[in-house]
């Protein structure tokens, strides 16, 4: 099967956000169980925000490995800074924290 | 692909998605919400199971595997495969953390189909196939007797460890 060039933008976007992610200081897994952890962490949303956004972008019209990186990178940002402000954990969890 | 055929096999492989999905992450275990709650155990009066009540309470007050597994569909059959997949999975994240969820179930149910609808496609799978067949895997879970289905999803939940604790 050919691996379509796409795939390497979306392991660019992936690998930027993980890594910037971790630079960051963010953990790479949320703590266990990881089901109920409300942690925001490198591999969880962030990976998964990072192909999402690619994706968003690519559709958009905006596609290649630079945007890929930039698009990994403005995602790490955005869950270290911004995520927690956008959707905050609900106030009944912070107090069982 | 035969459509009726391709229909009811998408139904059984998009039942199974999120029916062990939601049960792995831990729906049958505890209520997320309140009106999960009020569901689980307003199914248990009517003869269920309190963990397959609080599935069901589960997935009809956020976005868990079975709206990630239908929304997922919907956007690659609108979007295109794998990017309409991988942009649901983003909303149903979204959707989730306001529904008071961490998200892991929605989202893992999101990118779990859209590897499938890929992965199916190469057999003459169509991702339409899937929503209708999303449409009715939530049928026999919601629309056609709680009590039966409730007790159900709390055998799997027993097999699979996840049985609720609470009484």
């Amino acid at each position: 099967m050919i691996i379509h060039a796409n795939v390497f933008s979306y392991l660019i976007a992936l690998a930027a956000a993980v890594i910037l992610s971790l630079i960051l200081r963010l953990p790479l897994l949320p703590e266990k169980p990881m089901r109920q952890s409300w942690t925001i962490s490198a591999v969880f949303p962030t990976a998964v925000l990072a192909v999402g956004f690619y994706a968003m972008v690519y559709k958009l019209g905006y596609q290649g490995y630079i945007v890929a990186l930039i698009t990994g990178i403005i995602t790490a940002l955005f869950s270290k800074f911004i995520l927690e402000k956008v959707v905050p954990v609900p106030e009944s969890e912070e107090s069982n924290e | 692909m035969n459509e009726i055929l391709g229909i009811v096999i998408a139904a059984f492989i998009s039942w199974f998605n999120f029916v062990l999905i939601d049960t792995w992450m831990g729906l049958p275990e505890a209520p997320g919400v309140k009106g999960a709650d009020v569901i689980g155990r307003s199914v248990k009066a009517r003869g269920g199971d309190l963990a397959g009540g609080f599935f069901q309470g589960n997935i009809v007050c956020s976005p868990d595997a079975s709206a990630g597994t239908l929304l997922a569909s919907i956007a690659c059959y609108a979007i295109g495969t794998p990017e309409g997949g991988l942009i649901a999975a983003v909303l149903v994240y979204f959707g989730n953390r306001l529904c008071a969820d961490p998200g892991y179930a929605g989202t893992t149910g999101a990118l779990s189909i859209t590897i499938i609808i890929f992965l199916t496609s190469f057999i003459g799978f169509k991702p339409e196939y899937f929503i209708v067949g999303m449409v009715l895997a939530i049928l026999t879970i919601q629309g056609l007797y709680h009590p039966w289905a409730s007790r159900l999803l709390g055998k799997i939940a027993h097999k699979m460890g996840r049985h609720t604790k609470l009484t």
